[in-house]
């Protein structure tokens, strides 16, 4: 998956899908484009509740 | 009788990239090779045609910052890419057709072109590939 970088090719953060053609690899070299994967919400672990001896 | 007067809103996009508001000049020239097969008995000369040999040139002002003309067009030297271009910023249609030279390959670029006291522009000229025309 890629991911726009430079307003120039779409809205920065959302992916890009090249069309047939497209010099992919020219896009990542110029940092027009990039190969990360969208950012994930953090997910909060909630804390195990011990339990109490009776 | 209407004509097209080129101001500031052409489309150019190299590889996906616009560069609309760094391009002063652009030009399509549609090839088609004309094969001659005129023979004996012919009063005149006669061609079929041959390969396509489509080509765009366009003309750029350079610009090394983030996201300009450099980083975008650097790293096409030597390959090939697909260039998009019509003749207004608007949507596709049958007067304002789009324009695509599909696995048309860059030869040469010029990072630096400079004269003193004038802003750098580098020309660009990409060959070979397959021409579409979009109406819609």
């Amino acid at each position: 998956m890629y991911i726009i970088v430079s307003p120039r090719i779409g809205t920065p953060g959302d992916k890009f899908e090249p069309a047939d053609g497209i010099n992919v690899q020219a896009l990542i070299d110029g940092g027009l484009i990039s190969t990360d994967k969208p950012k994930k919400s953090s997910k909060v672990k909630e804390e195990p509740v011990e339990e109490q001896p009776q | 009788m209407s004509t097209s007067v080129y101001l500031s809103n052409p489309s150019v996009t190299i590889n996906s990239v616009d560069l609309s508001n760094q391009c002063t000049a652009a030009t399509i020239t549609y090839t088609v090779e004309a094969l001659e097969n005129t023979a004996f008995g012919s009063t005149a000369r006669t061609y079929t045609s041959g390969l396509a040999n489509n080509s765009i040139t366009v003309t750029l002002y350079q610009s090394y910052a983030a996201a300009e003309t450099e980083v975008s067009v650097y790293n096409l030297v030597g390959t090939t890419t697909s260039i998009v271009i019509k003749p207004s910023s608007g949507a596709v249609s049958a007067t304002n057709p789009s324009y695509t030279l599909a696995t048309a390959y860059l030869e040469s670029h010029t990072p630096i072109n400079a004269s003193l006291g004038e802003l750098s522009t580098i020309d660009l000229t990409f060959t070979g590939g397959t021409l579409t025309k979009a109406t819609s």
